[in-house]
């Protein structure tokens, strides 16, 4: 049903903000990377389609393919083959200039460094895809950006002077400062601890009970389970495409505390809330 | 508004690097400060002789003694004769007005107690007139007392004053070289005339400097003054043709003296100009590479540095084209900020000197402050480029993945 092509001109009139009835579609996406004579096949014919206010997670072992599907995604970089549509539109074809402009006021990134800039403030930072934007250049919208985030008291701050989670705050500001229809982040609680992690995720349902659609790389159980539907990777491809109900959320809860209580039996974990774990590893080993 | 967006980013960026951003501009503020305070310094010099020259006037002829070129060998020829001057002035009468013959010596003048050294200059009636150098106080030396060879002198203003200061000074008598003259006269305030400067000499009858003083034959130089500017170059051939007869030179002979008028004092003041200013210009044009060496460095060393923000923005909807703009601006900024500051620093740096040392003026042409500007904002983009283009051509994945 995901894959069924939507022909545009027959939806257009209907759908006022998507020309698609998919936010992002790909066809058998690949992106080779060449290493001397050996070849990565960091995306091995990626099909996945996500519809318009979709919150999925997307988890996987380190090195499944998971951060560059993200970069395709993000229009940072060009499939080597396959085609991905965003919005209905083939990114592939789409000179350098017009994709600048999507990732500008379509995109939002959240990064798990958060790669703020650190000499200039946060409003400074949440100021910087406003530069690209070719219209004017208002501060107000910035300051209301942090201000959804919960930071607007602390607009003058330096990112030095902040902690992780507030820094990862600045940076959602940055990536929805445009208003735009996805966000992309990339494990963006990975480098905060359990309860900074649960006050970024509850701006993530905020913005995605705003319409936002979300697409997640995490590789905590927990966090993947507040998605409603879970992409898993293996290699380069998706092994599980599935919609999350009450019913598997209580099963991946459980899997993690599962895998919590292993770890804690093998060796000293970092002082954790007993609801945290990590996604089981991968059972077999990558090849 | 855009392009003013990114150059407002371009500024914020190098505040808020305010050191480094200092030390990169350094090499052009050296640059640019040495080659405004050396045309200073140049200029004033070329433009205080040029002055100089000028005080001489255009319908002076000046005849100095010649350098032998048979023997190649730099050696003086003393050829001119005090007489030669009269005989000038008699065989030209509708070219020139008078010629005064000049002996320069030096020595001590002394009043009592009251010492005063300065130069000596042994010269006929004509010299006052020819100069336009008039007397304040007393007269100035006649025919008389050139044919006499009399013990009487003429003080410049300044040595007047040192001498006599408030007190009356004709009539007194003078202890030049030890021997005593009357004064009979006081020049007023000149300051130079020529290379020359008045104020501080002494002028005696040039019959009693070249006998009694110095026991010289052969004198300094001669002046000539033509009846106008235009006639001086029928006045050298007249000359040339009077002193060629008086010192016996057959035709085909070298002369054994020189002429030179004013215009070709400027044409060789011209050629000296001209090789120190090819000398400083290329000093200047090194150390322009060497600052926009200095900036492509640092932002070369910026652009490495903020790789990942790079990638930040190209993230977030910069083109590329943005990316290069910006990093070309900064270069820009970095290179007119040191250009603006060098200007001022070498204005400073030439005005100090003169002020310190005295010896020289300055000036600063308005020309050489818009093309040191210019020529730092072309070294800022020529300099930029390179680091903005490595930083254009960036992947952003890569950039955003980098430690
Ligand atoms: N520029 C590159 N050159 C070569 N190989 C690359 C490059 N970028 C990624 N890869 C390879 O592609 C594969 C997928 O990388 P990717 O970063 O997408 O993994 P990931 O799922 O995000 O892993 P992690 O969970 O560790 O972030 C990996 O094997 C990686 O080594
Ligand atoms: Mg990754």
């Amino acid at each position: 049903m995901r894959t069924t092509r939507v022909d545009r001109r027959s939806h257009a009139p209907q759908i006022a903000i998507y020309r698609s009835a998919f936010m992002i579609q790909t066809e058998n996406l690949h992106k080779h990377y060449h290493m001397g004579e050996s070849v990565v096949h960091a995306l091995d014919g990626v099909d996945v389609s996500i519809k318009p206010g979709e919150f999925v997670s997307l988890t996987g072992a380190s090195g499944s393919g998971k951060s560059t599907l993200m970069h395709l995604m993000g229009c940072l970089d060009r499939p080597t083959s396959g085609i991905l549509r965003f919005d209905g539109e083939i990114l592939g074809s789409l000179p350098d200039k017009q994709l600048a402009m999507i990732r500008n006021q379509r995109i939002g990134f959240v990064f798990q460094t958060f790669n703020l800039i650190n000499r200039t403030s946060a409003l400074e930072n949440v100021l910087v895809p406003l530069v690209y934007t070719r219209k004017n250049f208002s501060r107000k919208i910035a300051r209301d950006a942090l201000e959804r985030v919960g930071l607007g008291k602390r607009a003058s701050h330096k990112p030095s002077e902040m902690s992780g989670g507030e820094c990862q705050r600045v940076a959602i500001a940055r990536a929805i400062v445009n208003n735009p229809k996805l966000l992309l982040a990339d494990e963006p609680t990975g480098n905060l601890d359990t309860r900074t992690g649960e006050q970024i995720m509850g701006i993530f349902h905020d913005l995605h009970a705003a319409g936002m659609t979300i697409i997640l790389v995490t590789h905590e159980m927990e966090v993947a389970a507040q998605a409603d539907r879970m992409i898993q990777m293996r290699d380069g491809k998706v092994v599980e495409d599935t919609a999350i109900n009450a019913g598997r959320r209580e099963e991946m809860l459980g899997s993690a505390q599962h895998s919590q209580q292993r770890m804690l039996r093998e060796k000293a974990p970092p002082a954790q809330s007993p609801l945290t774990g990590t996604l089981a590893p991968n059972p077999e080993p990558r090849t | 508004m855009f392009h003013l967006k990114i150059a407002m980013m371009a500024i914020r960026g190098l505040r808020q690097n305010l050191l480094r951003t200092m030390l990169a501009t350094l090499g052009v503020v050296i640059g640019v400060g040495a080659v405004v305070s050396a045309v200073s310094i140049l200029e004033g010099a070329e433009k205080e002789i040029l002055g100089k020259v000028e005080s001489l006037g255009a319908d002076r002829v000046l005849i100095f003694n010649g350098s032998d070129k048979k023997s190649h060998r730099a050696v003086q020829v003393s050829s001119l004769l005090p007489e030669d001057a009269e005989k000038i002035t008699d065989e030209n009468p509708k070219l020139i007005k008078s010629v005064s013959p000049q002996y320069n010596g030096g020595g001590q003048t002394k009043y009592f107690q009251k010492n005063v050294s300065g130069s000596i200059l042994g010269t006929t009636e004509s010299y006052a007139d020819i100069n336009d150098y008039q007397i304040a106080q007393g007269r100035f030396i006649t025919r008389e007392h050139i044919r006499g060879s009399a013990m009487v002198c003429v003080l410049g203003h300044k040595v007047a004053r040192d001498l006599f200061g408030e007190l009356p000074a004709i009539g007194k008598n003078v202890k030049v070289n030890g021997k005593s003259f009357a004064v009979i006269g006081i020049m007023e305030e000149r300051g130079a005339i020529g290379f020359v400067e008045v104020d501080n000499q002494i002028i005696i009858p040039v019959t009693t400097a070249m006998g009694r003083m110095f026991g010289a034959r052969y004198v300094t130089m001669l002046v000539a003054q033509c009846e106008s500017a235009e006639l001086v170059p029928a006045c050298i051939d007249g000359i040339k043709k009077t002193l060629r007869e008086s010192h016996r030179i057959r035709a085909g002979e070298d002369e054994d003296f020189q002429v030179f008028t004013q215009d070709q004092f400027k044409q060789q003041l011209g050629q000296v100009a001209l090789i120190f200013g090819v000398v400083l210009y290329s000093i200047a044009g090194i150390s322009i590479v060497v600052g926009a060496i200095g900036i492509m460095n640092i932002m070369l060393v910026s652009v490495t540095e903020r790789t990942r923000e790079i990638g930040v923005r190209i993230a977030v909807g910069a083109r590329r084209w943005d990316i290069l703009k910006q990093f070309l601006t900064e270069a820009s900024i970095i290179s007119c900020l040191g250009g603006a500051m060098g200007v001022v620093c070498g204005w400073a740096m030439a005005n100090f000197l003169s002020k310190f040392t005295q010896v020289f003026k300055v000036y600063t042409p308005p020309m050489i402050i818009v093309l040191a500007l210019v020529m730092a904002a072309v070294v800022g983009i020529i300099s930029g480029i390179y680091p903005a283009i490595r930083a254009a051509r960036l992947d952003p994945v890569q950039a955003l993945r980098y430690e």
